[in-house]
């Protein structure tokens, strides 16, 4: 195999981890501020439940509930499960980041102080108003620097996919150098993997700036 | 009246903070609260502003009652959705400014009249400017609050209240938080909107502004009124000894 036939091969998998990536931030940035706010709901049990999901979640490895997410319905319903490998990995880890950022949003959100929500409130906003208007553009500044760890966490840990045989670019480099017996799979995964992660990083750094007109 | 509290009670818990307060506001009467630490002012204009609901009493803006008294002398509040009708009478200036830090000055001033009064932008803008301008802050529209200093964010704070053309302006010791050489500004836009007739209440611990510019001073002590007169009459002849002590202490 040259070079560039294993680069063309590596290159399906490496979109495959973009993916992964992209779809569960989609899923899961979003779901994290809806448990984060369930979190702080006004009912006990909504309260508890989103707690008991967070520790499992927090609790166990990705690894498992990817695979517990996969063979779940055929263990527990017997079900059919030829085309779910995708779902189940893109809902595991969807519903594993949420928990993480939905700790981070929590934080996040208890960090604004009182005094802006009584001014809001004075000022006459609804509680809807309060939150998107004056909280969550404050949240979204002071928790930066966490997501961007987590984002970047979430680069390494699309290899995890591996676990349920999902092509991305982490299982086809280890299929690839065991076949054809070379090292070199593995040195281009790991550059995708850092030039990801750069690319992650520097756009992360253009929105901080971008939110440093104020402190 | 602009405003009439009758028999306020709240506790926290065990603790009773206001018992049986009693007092009203007539338009364009400015009113000093005075009294030592803990003696309730602050949860009054709490109250007042309904960031604290009352256990006892009634509260009566222009003759509208947003909670009133049922037969045991519970209070009983308006439904949550007629509440926010009273919002708009009121503004409330707070110790530690409260600016929105991502908003600009002007939208500091501005996105309330806006969102929450559905006031035209244009409108609002012209409003905003001209409260800036009066506050001698034009120049600073387009800065963040981060950028001014405590007394000019205090400046934005109060245009920023009166933005929403309030009836009556609550403020809680404004100049607290701020460095003494910087109070004297802060202090002067109020004596301002004293001399324009505006309908204010002040819980302050400057007591020669008080004297100054208000034309009642109430003094509370452990959650009731002690005593409350014309500023001559309380500040250089008390007749309660709470008062006489409590203003001893602030002499020296
Ligand atoms: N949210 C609260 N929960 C419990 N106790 C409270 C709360 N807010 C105020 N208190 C208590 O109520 C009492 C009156 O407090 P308040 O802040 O109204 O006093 P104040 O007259 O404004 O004092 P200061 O001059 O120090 O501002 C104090 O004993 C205070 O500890
Ligand atoms: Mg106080």
């Amino acid at each position: 195999m040259t070079l560039s036939t294993m680069l063309h091969t590596m290159s399906a998998g490496m979109l495959r981890t973009c993916g992964i990536f992209i779809l569960t931030l989609i899923g899961s940035l979003p779901l994290g501020m809806i448990v984060a706010l369930l979190r702080k709901s006004r009912f006990a049990l909504v309260r508890g439940i989103v707690r008991v999901y967070i520790s499992i979640i927090r609790g166990t490895p990705l690894m498992l509930q990817l695979l517990v997410w996969y063979f779940g319905p055929f263990y527990l319903f017997n079900w059919n499960i030829g085309s779910w490998r995708f779902p189940a990995l893109i809902i595991g880890f969807v519903v594993n980041y949420a928990a993480y950022f939905a700790e981070i949003y929590r934080g996040g959100i208890e960090s604004i102080p009182v005094g802006q929500h009584e001014a809001a409130e004075v000022l006459g906003f609804t509680k809807t108003q309060t939150f998107m208007r004056i909280i969550l553009p404050q949240v979204i500044k002071t928790i930066l620097p966490s997501v961007t760890n987590e984002v970047i966490t979430l680069v390494k840990d699309t290899s995890l996919a591996f676990t349920l045989a999902y092509q991305e670019v982490f299982s086809l480099s280890k299929q690839i150098s065991a076949s054809q017996s070379s090292f070199m799979p593995f040195l281009i995964a790991g550059i995708f993997y850092f030039i990801a992660n750069y690319v992650v990083a520097f756009i992360m750094e253009r929105i901080e700036k971008a939110m440093n007109y104020y402190k | 009246m602009i405003l009439e509290m009758n028999h306020i009670e709240k506790h926290f818990g065990d603790l009773e903070v206001l018992k049986d307060i009693s007092f009203g506001v007539d338009s364009g009467e400015v009113v000093s609260i005075i009294g030592p630490s803990g003696s309730g002012k602050s949860t009054l204009l709490r109250c007042a502003t309904f960031l604290e609901t009352i256990d006892g009493g009634e509260i009566i803006y222009m003759g509208d009652k947003a909670a009133h008294m049922n037969d045991q002398g519970q209070a009983v509040y308006v439904s949550h959705q007629e509440l926010r009708r009273f919002r708009s009478y009121y503004g409330l200036v707070f110790q530690q400014f409260n600016l929105f830090p991502h908003y600009s000055v002007l939208k500091n001033l501005t996105d309330a009249p806006i969102h929450v009064q559905h006031r035209d932008r244009s409108e609002a803008e012209e409003t905003a400017m001209e409260l800036l301008g009066k506050m001698g802050l034009a120049d600073r529209a387009d800065a963040y609050p981060y950028q001014l200093s405590g007394g000019q964010q205090q400046r934005v704070a109060i245009a920023r209240a009166l933005a929403m053309k309030p009836q009556i302006l609550f403020f809680d010791e404004p100049t607290s938080a701020l460095d003494p050489e910087l109070t004297g500004e802060v202090l002067n836009v109020i004596r301002q909107l004293a001399e324009e007739k505006m309908t204010m209440v002040v819980v302050t611990h400057e007591m020669s502004f008080a004297k100054a510019v208000s034309n009642r001073v109430i003094f509370m002590d452990g959650g009731l009124i002690v005593e409350q007169g014309d500023p001559a009459e309380v500040f250089d002849h008390p007749k309660e000894d709470r008062t006489k002590q409590f203003l001893r202490v602030f002499e020296r």
